[in-house]
């Protein structure tokens, strides 16, 4: 594997240049003049995002997108660092298939997902609610943030949280003292991370929302739909949303394992 | 331990248990339940009736949109690792290690954003009239008709996997031990066989996950298959759409959303197994 | 929460810069008491801004759409949610019989509706009627026929659905992912004229799915309504079976070299009605925007509406955009003794309604169009 350096920066250039290229298209488009876009490019103009957020319903679905999101997020986190703790700390009997029911719902296709999820939640009168798209993406969102609190307990020593036991804490008071302010970072990182999950999730959101729509099942409705270019402008504010809430999940966990 | 509660514990085991079991457990045990029901006037009614199963079995359409999709799910999943490797090669054994974290950092990024606008911009950019036949165009070759096609939609599979395929990969062969690596070339290996007999086997875990997630992810995708394949043909996932669709026929849906999940998990646990397996 | 809804300055500010038409209502609406939702279940555009907003400002209402995409879609839609769910059902009217069957509507009041001002061939659609009961009201139609590239195929070559057999359009004649305006297309280039495309007999329909069939290699993709759009707009397809100038007659306002024919064989007709959804608790207001629609302001807003032209059923719809859009109207032949007009195709024999399949089943043609897709 002698192959010059050379090659395998451009290669890595050719890679990202692959993985962002929609991305940048979609951001470029956005300021276009064009009604469909083609080459060449028409003039520089901000009248989609003028359009865009002109309208009540764009606001209403970022405001429902926002309170899924902050909701999933919540609830993902939470359920992920009790499962993550579990994982951490206790050992009992049929504990695989208590960890493989924690990671599975990321492997279920998401058609699926929305197809059992909407048949589900109509059960219990939950359909057509936001309350049921935070359900579900609560369920889909708790593998990530599980994973993320996990990898943080694995940095922690584990005797200290029995010193605590032992210089007379409670497990409950040391949960509060040493576990949680350790993997405060975890948490918070897992909370963004979760958030964009939840905030760029459309298929199953598209089931179960019935006359609720989140940004992106307006989105995907715009693309069954007339094709707007209004579709780059929110999209372009969709990806500024979750690229912030990625890169401080981020930028949190490396910020303390760096230390 | 012995001063733990006994309650301690299951405070924190039972969230888990009970969330998803109401919320994941039940929606697919219930889907399962549905694939037995029955369809009158529009209207589903509970029942225990194989005719979903013999009707979605025996049609041919459902088997040429499965080996469609099982053939495309794999093709992606080859395709993703082969292209993935060189980078994920350089990314592990080529550049500092700052470098790496800040290249795993950009890939994370791309992996949770809108994967649905990513792919609307593909549309764009491959049309016949689109940037990336202009491109050709200067080559004096094109247009070429990229979407609406198997290329359109292995373009989006590959937006969807790529990020994760490098990811895993790369850090599986950085956590080659290197004395293994220069042990090899001190025997006189030569690069070739170095890579075949000794850093493809030292990483066989994140390659094959990380195919194993390409495949996962590319055989239930909806969107690419549709907005960049043209549904030409349908996969599974663009049948289930379709089948709902159509006259409430959802208990055929959750046939073929069984087959997909049995599908699914055949595939996870032989790859997961195959991953693990003691080295012979 | 700076996107919130409750912060009107923010979002005045926006609609302000934006400058449009729509300001207005906008602003309205901020002082306004807090609207009354309207769920309306429809085709894409029927609750966008041009349509609604005026509706909307002078009654303080807000239209919260559902877009379908097919009749058997809709009708899913609808069994999946409680009653009442939906006030307004814009359905296609050929399946206004199974709403009604499935108890999904209410009986509207004949007396609200100006049926006189109805053409007489538009009056008594089939199935909105039983036994002096009515349940929908007709609101605007269109032609179906041959869509296709201009710089590709000329007028003639279009003018038979033999068109999408031509080598020029070689895997580039796309369909509207929706069986019925595609195979009675086909059904049509069969000759299943009489009684129509949609009654025929088995050995009938077989030769249907034969005809269908043998058309594969000619495809390019199947689309929804944005896809029928944008790959018709950037020639990534260059005839389409199943769609008309509810398609091209957008585009060509944009300026692509598109257009639809009603072909030798015949056109199809589409038909839009509105219905009230079983236990709507809005049927006042449900009901007053029927008439909205059906006056002729609202006409001419539907002749042009933004996601896709209709033409108007109404003597004072025709008269209306005479006068607001003569080009418009001259474009869709709402001229009486025009060349092209709809009424005359009707009864020149040269138009079918879009129907359901009278001797088999719809689940037949579905099934038959998901396995002519992965053929």
């Amino acid at each position: 594997m002698r192959l010059p350096i050379l090659f395998f920066r451009l290669y890595l250039l050719a890679l990202f240049a692959f993985v962002f290229a929609p991305i940048v298209t979609s951001t470029v488009f956005s300021f276009n003049s064009d009604r469909f876009p083609t080459m060449p490019l028409g003039h520089f103009t901000t009248q989609w995002y003028q359009t865009a957020f002109a309208r009540p319903e764009v606001w209403e679905a970022f405001r429902n997108s926002m309170t899924v999101a902050l909701s999933a997020a919540t609830l993902s986190t939470a359920l992920g660092f009790a499962t993550a703790y579990t994982d951490f700390r206790f050992g009992f009997r049929f504990k695989s298939a208590y960890l493989a029911l924690a990671l599975l719902p990321p492997t279920i296709p998401l058609v699926i997902m929305g197809l059992a999820m909407l048949a589900w939640l109509g059960q219990l009168g939950l359909s057509g609610s936001i309350t049921g798209i935070i359900i579900a993406h609560t369920v889909m969102a708790a593998p990530f943030a599980m994973a993320i609190c996990r990898m943080r307990l694995q940095q922690m020593d584990a005797s200290l949280e029995a010193a605590a036991w032992n210089l007379g804490a409670s497990p409950w008071r040391a949960m509060r003292v040493v576990v949680v302010p350790f993997c405060l970072p975890a948490i918070i990182s897992a909370f963004c991370l979760t958030a964009a999950v939840s905030f760029d999730e459309f298929i199953v959101a598209w089931f179960v929302s019935g006359l609720n729509r989140t940004v992106p099942v307006m989105i995907l409705e715009i693309l069954q739909g007339n094709v707007d270019p209004q579709i780059n402008a929110i999209g372009t504010v969709v990806f500024i949303t979750s690229i912030t809430l990625v890169v401080a999940a981020q930028l949190l966990l490396l910020g303390r394992t760096a230390r | 331990m012995a001063r733990i509660p006994s309650i301690y514990p299951h405070v924190w085991r039972a969230p888990l248990l009970i969330w998803q079991g109401l919320f994941f457990v039940g929606p697919l045990i219930l889907m399962v339940a549905m694939s037995f029901w029955l369809v009158r006037n529009y209207r589903m009614e509970p029942d225990f009736v194989l005719a979903n199963w013999e009707r979605m079995l025996t049609r041919d359409y459902f088997w040429s949109a499965y080996q469609v999709t099982f053939l495309r799910a794999s093709l992606a999943a080859a395709l993703a690792s082969l292209f993935a490797f060189p980078a994920s090669y350089a990314l592990a054994f080529k550049v500092s290690a700052t470098a790496r974290r800040w290249a795993i950092f950009f890939l994370i990024v791309p992996f949770f954003t809108s994967y649905l606008v990513r792919v609307y911009a593909w549309q764009v950019l491959l049309a016949e009239s689109g940037p990336v036949n202009a491109v050709i165009g200067f080559a004096g070759m094109g247009p070429f008709t990229m979407l609406n096609s198997g290329f359109g939609a292995m373009v989006g599979y590959l937006t969807l996997v790529m990020p994760l395929v490098v990811i895993l990969q790369t850090f599986s062969l950085a956590a080659i031990d290197r004395n293994l690596i220069e042990a090899a070339w001190n025997l006189g290996a030569s690069p070739r066989r170095t890579l075949v007999r000794v850093i493809v086997p030292a990483a066989r875990v994140g390659l094959i996950l990380g195919a194993v997630f390409a495949f996962i992810l590319s055989f239930g995708d909806f969107v690419s298959p549709f907005y960049l394949g043209g549904s030409k043909p349908p996969t599974l996932s663009i049948l289930i759409i379709d089948t709902t669709k159509s006259g409430q026929q959802w208990p055929r849906a959750a046939v073929v959303a069984v087959m997909m999940i049995l599908t699914l998990f055949t595939v996870a646990f032989a790859a997961v197994g195959a991953a693990y397996r003691r080295k012979a | 929460m700076s996107m919130s809804h409750s912060q009107p300055t923010r979002r005045n500010l926006l609609a302000t810069a934006a400058g449009a038409a729509l300001t207005v209502p906008m602003i309205n609406r901020a002082w306004a008491q807090e609207p009354t939702d309207i769920n309306i279940l429809a085709w894409y555009g029927h609750a966008e801004p041009d349509i609604v907003a005026e509706f909307e400002a002078q009654n303080n209402v807000r239209f919260v759409p559902k877009y379908y995409a097919g009749g058997d879609n809709m009708l899913a839609l609808i069994a999946q949610s409680p009653p009442g769910t939906y006030d307004i059902i814009l359905s296609d009217a050929e399946f206004v019989q199974q709403l009604n069957a499935a108890g999904y509507v209410e009986e509207l009041d004949a007396s609200l509706f100006p049926f006189d001002d109805f053409w007489p061939e538009y009056q008594n659609f089939p199935g909105h009627w039983t036994g002096g009961r009515l349940w929908s009201v007709m609101v605007r139609f269109g032609l179906l026929g041959v869509s296709y590239n201009t710089d590709t195929l000329s007028r003639e070559e279009a003018s038979s659905y033999n068109a999408y057999w031509n080598p020029k359009v070689a895997g580039k004649v796309g369909h509207f992912d929706w069986h019925l305006p595609s195979l009675g297309q086909i059904s049509l280039l069969n000759g299943n004229r009489d009684p129509s495309p949609f009654d025929i007999d088995e050995n009938a329909w077989k030769a249907v799915q034969e005809r269908t069939l043998s058309l594969k290699p000619q495809v390019g993709g199947y689309f929804d309504y944005g896809g029928t759009f944008s790959s018709l707009k950037n020639g990534e397809m260059l005839a389409m079976c199943g769609i008309g100038d509810w398609i091209t007659g957008v585009l060509q306002k944009d300026g692509a070299p598109v257009a639809s024919v009603i072909p030798e064989e015949g056109g199809i007709q589409w038909t839009e009605s509105y219905s009230i959804g079983k236990g709507s608790a809005r049927q006042e207001v449900a009901n007053k925007f029927i008439q909205y629609m059906l006056s002729p302001g609202g006409q001419v807003r539907s002749i042009q509406m933004a996601a896709y032209p209709g033409p108007s059923p109404t003597k004072s719809g025709w008269k209306a955009i005479q006068d607001a859009n003569p080009a418009e109207a001259e474009r869709s032949g709402l001229i009486e003794g025009h060349d092209q007009s709809p009424r005359k195709l009707l009864a020149e024999k040269r138009l079918f309604l879009r129907d359901i399949p009278r001797q088999q089943t719809l689940e037949d043609w579905n099934d038959f169009w998901s396995e002519y897709k992965t053929a």
